[in-house]
């Protein structure tokens, strides 16, 4: 027990006060001390005693009267007692000011100090304790410079100043000096070994900061031996346990934590490392009340950001966001410094992008971004903005990095591959794969719709046999296996002989197999037709056990297989899988539309239209199937029904779609040409809308091929061939590169304009490339248009051919035999009008036009019998025609015989005289020379003798050419002005008088004249035939890629219409050759992939 | 089950090959293969070599069909002017020029006792019978309409006969049209017995199979792409078979009965294993249309396997080996 004595005036006793005891009321000491007149340092030891004990209201009581006037005045030569009671008042103040946490008190608190402390200044400028007090009063009011002056008057005056020693270190600390800091906090302990706790905990400090870790703990730990309580030294520690990452030493981090926390409820640092223990063991609301309060007691940026942060993820895990959106903003607000704690940026960032704020959320990204370039998260997060803000390059780029800095995050290959789905299939393809990869290396199960990603993109890169392995593999096991392995299997009931197959398959798979076979076969063949919209395959599979399941997320993928069977050309197995789809899931249009498709390609129209019915009982509205009818009713000659179908698609989509309006636009093409009787005015108006048409396409988007097709063929029609063929060749060009865009008829339509421009060559070189390319050879029609152009071109040889090869495709179209009958029958007619001829021609000639009468008169006996669409009438006058050229042939064959006969007559003449010649000289030799002579003379007469007869020869020869040339002509004139007139009759009905005289003037074999006339003709059939033939096919680009997204089923499937008709391709002029090709409008048609669903969805 | 390519003539024609057949093996002569082509001659080739042992003039316009007598001694070859040529196969004399106006002809084959020779007879809706001892029109076998549709139809015109083949006893005889339908007729009646459907496009080549069991099971090819094969009793769809991705020109069934080859407008030749319902084997040397394929008989050498020959509008011939 400690007792201080207040010695009693005048006198030698003392009051004996125990320290413990001190009364409740400081006046009683007050009292005692003034009566007595107390030395200073009394009052001092009374008021500490008093501040030890907390009673802090009497501890200022005392200082305060020890500080009054009174007290100075009496007192007045006791300076140093007097300094230490202002100071210590000055001490306390500052005290006060650095716990007050409102910042007008704590200004009060502070002037309050400075007072005191002023006070103690001008008793004694030099006190050094006044000069730390006022430089601990400067570090407490954050006045760092000044501090360090204060602390240097000191420690100039005296350098071991420990309290000066240690505010110096502390000012150091402050500045980030820590080194230096380091070297004074030694020395004071070197100068006062026994100086408290603190101090090493300032080394420990500087250790840390100096990076000094285990130097730093071992430090805290010698505090903790000093100071069991030291909450600083707790929380140090524990933080560095905590940040060991290991299980052990973080539960005793946690456990010092807890332990600072008892000590010493009110430390920030410890209940923000609470808060976030309780936050990741997901108990928010302590997590709640610790930052709440953490957040009352500091004032340190740092921290309050730090509590700020655990708030806000508290709140941002159990979803609030807008709670956690504005404490991460609070929480950014405090520490400004994205350097120093990025946390509450990259929160920020993502609250914010999902309250759909994506530039801040960007601007907070990017800030995390500057401090950490290289976060995977941040860098994919990033991405995401960027594109979703379409900003697809830089997502891209972002993406790419993620992956470079992190090759083994499936999730980022994931996203980058859908990124670039839209720009780069070939890298969407490659970063797919790498994710597959990755998810298969780590034995995680790939996602469906990766897989379908994948087959899909080989699908649009026309790698089938990839895209059947991925849809496969993302099918897994299912009935569709059994399907396939089934195929593989006996299908014919008596064909069982060996057993070769059987050691593929397990014996249940077998026992599947034929279950499945004999569902499958044998159907009635008469039914076989119907065979699309029929399911009694799977009835029957469920009544034979099988169940019949598909998954409803396995749908998109087994109908992308399906088309990529259908792509494979296996129809059947494809058209299984649509039925199996449709069994299950009834409302799936898009395999109604595939089955279509598939009946539309086999020529099975009416069941098309019946699947296409059932595809618009499931939604009237469907686009795609709309089209498709529209299309197959054109193919079935409905062109009112057509017109109404395609403006009901068009309607069904409020009239934006481009598809419905180039069909539209290509069904006022067709109607403009089609009509035999041509009507000016109706074929202008129907040109002039299909125009308005495909311009409204072209307007919304430049980059419609068919579009630009549809108005180059409107141009060709108008004879504007230039500019057509401009149009024609950019869309070649474009449709050349692009691997999803079949189009032949950009092909035909620009040899229809080399054609049109007498670019022969040119033209056959087009029809005979795009036959090749597209049709497999196989087109009668492109054929046809082929061998106009030989025609034109006058190549008999390759005219005929190319028709017998028309005829030989398409033998009931019986308009290719006249064709051909026509083609000899001019041939023959060029060949008798040559000056020149060999012999061998023109029995060549005769041979054709015997041929040619055989098939006209083939022909003619057929007509009765059937009905071929040309006039008999016409075929009977080609016959007539040609039989009257095989009679002037037969002269001219005969002639030309007669010729051949004399020649070789001469020739024989000339032998035999040779013969004689030699005979004779053989003879004469006999005789030997003695009547040379004579015999010469002789002989010489003999030889002018058949000179004479070999001239009278050749005159006979000669003269009897020109007689029966002229008799040709004058037979010739007078069948062919016959012909003429009946033909001037016909032709004036047809109103084309200036062209009656062709016929005529081409057999009147006047070249020159001919050739004119041929060359009008050409012309003029190039405003009439030609143009007919110039096709347009637009078929939507969008639908042709099919399957890009499950988006473009609008654009999807309809039917691309090819208006090819060759009205009179043939004949030279409307009445010459009666050529009425039945008119048969052809819409070569490719149904567009209907689907869509599949690819880059899911 | 495999196909050997064996060797190639290029320009075996100087056009377009259109069809082939193979002439059975005489006394004289091993198995010979007669081809027509657009350049209006029908070739004589032995495949050994493969030599070429005549050329045969005399047709107009494109030959566009040839068959062979069971004995091997006469043969028969058509043309688009519509003109039927028998003729010896050693000597090329010219026995019999048939024609029936206005059926024109187009698929020719000798019934399997070598008596009838039968003809597609085109627009005529008909195939024609001809006795081959007085080469007289002995029968015509027409198409009806299908029930149901009306004369006047467009479809009427349709009914256009391209093909025709003999069952292995010569008791039927299935033919194809343009329209898709494939009609069997009883011929000792000379009564059509039913239709059978399934295609909608033209049937351009049928045949029925060789293995005994299999008689009245029916190949046919279509230009749908689709081969179907068909129970011709039992009037029942048994298999059809996808793959090609052009028309299918030709078919034929090999001697064992166990597979059958097709030609395509895809350019392709294939083999199908008939106990799978895919291709076994893709051949891809023509480089156009082949328009024919055909089995030769069996190997005297070894009888299980024998020769297959195609023919194509590339103008070339080739041969493999099938076993």
């Amino acid at each position: 027990m400690a007792f201080v004595y207040i010695p009693v005036q005048n006198s030698e006793e003392e009051v004996r006060v125990a320290l413990d005891q001190l009364p409740r009321d400081a006046t009683d000491i007050l009292d005692i001390l003034k009566a007595e007149q107390a030395p200073l340092d009394l009052w001092l030891i009374i008021a500490r005693e008093y501040f030890k004990q907390g009673k802090i209201e009497q501890f200022r009581q005392i200082l305060e009267e020890g500080s009054s006037p009174e007290i100075d005045e009496y007192y007045a030569d006791v300076r140093y007692e007097r300094i230490a009671i202002l100071n210590a008042l000055g001490a306390y103040y500052s005290y006060l000011g650095k716990i007050e946490t409102k910042q007008r008190e704590k200004e009060e608190h502070y002037i309050m100090a400075t007072q005191y402390y002023n006070k103690a200044s001008r008793i004694d400028m030099h006190e050094p304790s006044t000069w730390i007090g006022k430089g601990q009063l400067l570090l407490a009011k954050g006045d760092v410079e000044q501090a360090f002056n204060a602390f240097k008057i000191v420690l100039d005056g005296d350098r071991d100043n420990v309290p000066a020693l240690l505010g110096q270190a502390c000012v150091h600390f402050s500045r980030g000096r820590y080194s230096d800091s380091l070297e004074l906090y030694k020395r004071a302990l070197q100068v006062y070994p026994r100086c408290p706790a603190a101090v090493r905990l300032g080394i420990a400090l500087c250790h840390y900061k100096l990076g000094h870790l285990e130097k730093a703990k071992q430090s805290f730990c010698r505090v903790l031996q000093l100071d069991p309580e030291n909450v600083e030294a707790l929380v140090a520690l524990g933080i560095s346990d905590l940040q060991t990452n290991e299980a052990s030493t973080i539960r005793s981090g946690m456990e010092k934590m807890q332990m600072a926390f008892e000590i010493y409820p009110y430390c920030a640092m410890s209940l923000n490392y609470l808060a976030n223990h309780f936050f990741f063991t997901g108990q928010h609301f302590l997590v709640e009340q610790l930052t709440e309060t953490a957040l009352a007691v500091t004032t340190h940026g740092p921290t309050k950001s730090h509590s700020y942060y655990n708030l806000a993820r508290s709140y941002h895990s159990k979803g609030d966001y807008e709670k956690a959106g504005m404490y991460y903003m609070a929480s950014v607000k405090e520490s400004n410094k994205p350097h120093e704690f990025i946390l509450p940026y990259y929160g920020l960032g993502q609250v914010q992008m999902k309250l759909g704020d994506l530039r801040s959320a960007l601007s907070n990204f990017e800030k995390v971004l500057e401090v950490q370039p290289e976060n995977c998260e941040t860098l994919k997060a990033l991405g995401h903005i960027y594109f979703q803000l379409g900003q697809n390059e830089k997502a891209q780029e972002l993406f790419k990095k993620a992956t470079k800095v992190d090759p083994r995050d499936p999730q980022a290959f994931l996203d980058l591959g859908e990124l670039l789905l839209s720009t780069d299939d070939c890298a969407a393809l490659d970063a797919f794969k790498t994710a597959r990869n990755l998810l298969k290396k780590g034995n995680e199960e790939v996602p469906i719709e990766l897989l379908n990603n994948i087959g899909a993109l080989h699908f649009d890169r026309g790698e089938f046999e990839l895209a059947g392995e991925a849809f496969m593999e993302a099918l897994g096991d299912g009935l569709w296996r059994d399907f396939v392995d089934a195929k593989a299997q006996s299908s014919f009931r008596n064909v069982e002989q060996s057993d070769v197959s059987g050691e593929r398959f397990s014996p249940s798979r077998k026992v599947q197999s034929s279950l499945i076979n004999s569902a499958l076969y044998p159907i009635d063949a008469s039914s076989s037709l119907h065979q699309p919209r029929d399911f009694q395959l799977f009835h029957r599979l469920e009544e034979q056990g099988t169940s019949v399941e598909l998954p409803w997320n396995k749908v998109s993928t087994l109908f992308n297989f399906a088309r990529v069977l259908e792509q494979m050309h296996d129809t059947e197995m494809a058209s299984i899988f649509y039925r199996l789809i449709l069994f299950k899931y009834p409302d799936y249009t898009d395999a109604y539309l595939r089955l279509a498709a598939i009946a539309k390609a086999r020529n099975n129209i009416q069941l098309s239209i019946e699947l296409i019915g059932d595809a618009l009982k499931v939604d009237d509205k469907c686009q795609d199937a709309l089209l498709m009818l529209g299309d197959l009713e054109l193919k079935n000659d409905d062109w009112v029904k057509a017109k109404e179908t395609f403006r009901a698609a068009k309607d069904a989509t409020d009239g934006t779609d481009s598809y419905a309006a180039v069909c539209l636009g290509n069904w006022n093409c067709f109607a403009a040409i089609r009509n035999e009787k041509r009507a000016p005015k109706l074929e202008a108006t129907h040109l002039e809308k299909a125009k308005e048409l495909y311009t409204k396409v072209l307007q919304q988007n430049p980059a419609n091929l068919y579009a630009a097709n549809g108005a180059g063929v409107v141009l060709a029609e108008k004879g504007q061939f230039d500019i057509a063929k401009d149009l024609f060749t950019q869309v070649q060009e474009a449709a050349s590169g692009s691997f999803n865009v079949q189009m032949p008829d950009i092909w035909i339509n620009l040899a229809h304009v080399h054609f049109a421009q007498g670019n022969f060559a040119l033209a056959v070189k087009m029809y005979q490339n795009c036959l090749r390319k597209f049709y497999y050879n196989t087109d009668s029609q492109v054929l046809l248009y082929l061998a106009r152009t030989h025609y034109e071109a006058e190549q008999w040889e390759d005219c005929k051919k190319t028709l017998l090869r028309a005829i030989h495709l398409a033998p009931s179209n019986y308009t290719f035999r006249f064709d051909v009958g026509v083609a000899m029958q001019k041939f023959s007619a060029s060949t008798l009008q040559k000056t020149k001829r060999t012999v061998d021609e023109v029995r060549a000639t005769v041979a054709e036009l015997k041929n040619a009468v055989r098939l006209f008169s083939l022909l003619s006996s057929a007509s009765n019998l059937h009905f071929h669409g040309f006039d008999e009438t016409k075929i009977g006058t080609h016959v007539g025609y040609c039989q009257h050229l095989l009679d002037a042939a037969k002269v001219h064959c005969e002639l030309a015989e007669r010729e051949e006969q004399k020649n070789q007559e001469r020739i024989k003449v000339m032998q035999q005289m040779e013969l004689a010649d030699e005979s004779r000289r053989k003879a004469e030799e006999q005789r030997k020379f003695q009547l040379e002579k004579r015999k010469q003379e002789d002989e010489l007469k003999q030889v002018m003798q058949q000179e004479k007869h070999l001239e009278r020869i050749k005159e006979q020869w000669k003269s009897s050419v020109s007689a029966s040339k002229r008799k040709d002509r004058s037979q010739t004139e007078e069948e062919e002005s016959g012909h003429g007139e009946k033909r001037r009759r016909k032709g004036g009905k047809r109103k084309k008088k200036e062209k009656t005289s062709h016929y005529e003037s081409e057999v009147e074999a006047d070249m020159e004249n001919q050739e004119d006339v041929e060359y009008e003709d050409a012309n003029t059939n190039y405003r009439e035939a030609p143009d007919d033939q110039v096709e347009n096919n637009p078929q939507d680009l969008l639908a042709a890629a099919g399957l890009e997204d499950s988006d473009a089923e609008d654009d999807a499937a309809a039917p691309p219409l090819n208006a090819s008709r060759v009205r009179r391709a043939w004949s030279e002029s409307d009445e010459d050759e009666p050529l009425q090709r039945q008119s048969e409008p052809e819409h070569v048609v490719d149904m567009q992939e209907s689907d869509a669903e599949g690819a880059s969805d899911d | 089950m495999k196909l050997a390519p064996l060797n190639t003539v290029g320009n075996a024609h100087d056009d377009s090959v259109w069809t082939a057949a193979w002439v059975p093996a005489t006394d004289e002569s091993p198995p010979l293969l007669l081809t027509g082509s657009l350049d209006e001659t029908v070739r004589l080739w032995n495949p050994e070599g493969p030599q070429k042992l005549q050329t045969n003039t005399g047709h107009c316009l494109g030959v566009v069909s040839v068959a062979a007598h069971p004995s091997g001694r006469i043969a028969a070859s058509a043309s688009i002017d519509s003109f039927i040529r028998v003729f010896d196969v050693a000597t090329n004399n010219t026995i019999a020029t048939l024609e029936a106006p206005p059926s024109e002809v187009w698929q020719l084959q000798f019934n399997p006792q070598g008596t009838i020779l039968a003809a597609a007879g085109g627009g005529s809706a008909s195939v024609k019978l001809w006795d081959t001892a007085q080469w007289q029109l002995t029968a015509t076998l027409s198409v009806p309409r299908l029930e149901g549709l009306k004369p006047s139809e467009k479809t009427g015109s349709k009914k256009f006969v391209l093909s025709v083949a003999w069952s292995p006893d010569g008791r039927q005889i299935a033919c194809g049209s343009m329209d898709g339908t494939i009609s069997i007729f009883d011929v000792t009646r000379t009564k059509f017995l039913h239709h059978l459907e399934g295609h909608n496009m033209p049937v351009r080549s049928l045949v029925y199979s060789s293995a005994p069991l299999d008689a009245r099971v029916l190949f046919s090819a279509s230009d749908d792409g689709h081969i179907h094969v068909y129970d011709t009793e039992g009037k029942t769809l048994i298999s059809s078979l996808s793959g090609h991705s052009g028309w299918v020109l030709s078919v034929d069934v090999s001697p064992d009965g166990m597979a059958i080859a097709t030609g395509s407008s895809d350019r392709t030749v294939r083999l199908w294993d008939l106990k799978m319902r895919a291709a076994a084997q893709i051949m891809t040397g023509h480089t156009d249309q082949v328009w024919s394929v055909a089995f030769g008989p069996p190997l005297t050498t070894d009888v299980r396997s024998c020769l297959l020959a195609s023919v194509s509008d590339d103008k070339s011939l080739s041969f493999y080996k099938y076993a």
